[in-house]
């Protein structure tokens, strides 16, 4: 197996440009090494947790913003601009294994991860974040969504040695902006989601003006119920109203059964776990 | 054999006590040292190893440089217990699920047994050999013995590693600090009510 490190995006572009190897990027390796198939398929490593800008970008303008993908969580976490405007993102990363996971374990990396469980793909998909998938091109890099790079389970889109360079997250304009996370696992630490939902909600008083509901763990893609959100934009939250968006995103999902769960329970707490979330905007 | 014949015939226990104490800057020479860098060239690793090809490692361990070849798969914790005999650090579920292999690096609480070894290029490990001071326990080591924050043992360097980043980060932390930063180690003995007691414990000895 061979090694790279990457100092900064130039000596990255310049190794893979052209490259018609495959590289196994890393960066906190804990995804990686825990995953036999994959770790036992890498002979050509390349660590970009020294690649300057992926490990230091952190730069807010007066829109959003734009995080380096090889930060590990606990960076992301200690950001008081990151606990202010998105505290909805801290509580998903504060989930995410344990401490020293979070020290290791990066945000390009859940992305690229692709797992359905990853526990910040719903919260970056309500956020309406935007990926930059190098390597530049005429200087740009390709922006994408969350939905269209985590493409089913384990899966990326992530094609001909493309990396996940930043995560854009662009700041909330609403002054009633209202959230709502929550993760279901079998424990706090250490536990891999069975569900996890968030939601972004835009009120006046109890009238639903704007909102964005992303469930985790519950269908092999990330994907926003727009249907139920559909249904909810425009309406006074009522019990009924809530009952009814419960049995929608019911609907709209695909849990499995698997080791963790099965889909009847995720199904359920899907509902029970909206139900909640809904009440708690008004 | 040809890994006593490495060591030059020093005892492990005696090794550790070079690699272990050099964090508080006290300094065992070694006869295989020429100067302050412990050059382990050959493991028995690489005699498996021999045709893969290896990487050069320069990392700080208890604040003692050390330089070696590694093969690039070895995790750190495999470089710790096998190519440097520090074997305080366990490896029980080798999966990042248990937090037995906890050790410091960079100044934080890590998990070394999902992590390259290669990765501690240039950065500082400490591990639960590099807590003592001389023949004296850290006040940590000795918390949990007075609180009996164990029963089997096997998770304890771990469980103390874990503390030891948790208290540089919060010297003075509430219940819900250790429980959190804690939550990474697994006891199968169940002793988590004497855990954080010891911590606590260590946390008041630590400030005063």
């Amino acid at each position: 197996m061979k090694v790279y490190n990457p100092l900064n995006i130039r000596e990255l572009d310049n190794l893979i440009s052209g490259n018609v190897e495959k590289f196994t990027y890393v960066a906190g390796s804990t995804d990686l090494m825990v995953n036999e198939n994959r770790w036992s398929e890498a002979h050509n490593l390349v660590d970009i947790s020294r690649t300057d800008e992926l490990i230091n970008t952190f730069s807010i303008d007066g829109n959003g913003i734009l995080i380096g993908s090889a930060k590990p969580f606990s960076d992301i976490i200690n950001q008081q601009i990151i606990r202010e405007k998105f505290p909805l993102l801290v509580e998903a990363c504060r989930q995410i294994g344990s401490v020293q996971i979070q020290n290791r374990a990066t945000f390009g990396g859940n992305i690229a991860n692709a797992s359905p469980a990853g526990d910040t793909l719903p919260v970056l998909s309500v956020l309406d974040a935007r990926i930059y998938l190098g390597p530049e091109e005429d200087g740009k890099f390709r922006i994408a969504k969350v939905e269209d790079v985590m493409i089913g389970p384990g899966q990326n889109s992530l094609q001909n040695n493309s990396y996940i360079a930043y995560i854009y997250i662009p700041f909330p304009d609403s002054e009633n902006h209202r959230w709502y996370y929550r993760k279901v696992g079998q424990r706090f630490a250490l536990a891999i989601s069975k569900l996890s939902l968030a939601l972004t909600a835009e009120m006046s008083d109890k009238k639903v003006n704007e909102i964005k509901i992303c469930a985790g763990s519950v269908a092999p893609q990330v994907k926003r119920a727009y249907k139920t959100e559909e249904f909810l934009t425009g309406k006074e939250l009522t019990n009924k109203i809530i009952d009814q968006s419960r049995e929608l995103i019911i609907n709209e999902i695909k849990p499995i059964t698997d080791i963790r769960s099965n889909s009847k329970y995720r199904s359920k707490i899907t509902g029970e776990v909206l139900r909640e979330a809904l009440h708690s905007l008004i | 054999m040809k890994e006593e014949k490495n060591m030059k015939g020093i005892s492990r226990r005696r090794f550790i006590k070079g690699v272990g104490t050099g964090i508080v800057g006290s300094y065992v020479m070694l006869p295989t040292m020429k100067d302050s860098e412990a050059k382990i060239t050959k493991s028995p690793k690489d005699e498996v190893l021999e045709s893969v090809r290896t990487e050069t490692l320069e990392t700080t361990i208890n604040g003692r440089k050390v330089k070696s070849k590694v093969e690039p798969r070895t995790t750190l914790a495999d470089f710790l217990r096998d190519y440097l005999e520090l074997t305080g650090t366990k490896v029980v579920c080798n999966h990042g699920e248990c937090g037995g292999c906890s050790v410091i690096l960079d100044g934080r609480a890590v998990y070394s047994c999902m992590l390259l070894a290669l990765d501690a290029n240039g950065k500082e490990v400490i591990t639960i050999e590099g807590l003592m001071s001389g023949e004296n326990l850290h006040p940590l080591q000795q918390a949990f013995i007075e609180h009996d924050g164990l029963q089997c043992g096997f998770c304890t360097p771990g469980q103390i590693m874990a503390a030891y980043a948790l208290l540089k980060k919060f010297p003075n932390p509430t219940d819900e600090q250790i429980m959190t930063g804690m939550s990474g180690n697994l006891c199968r003995c169940a002793a988590y009510p004497n855990i954080i007691k010891s911590v606590r414990g260590a946390a008041k000895k630590m400030n005063s």
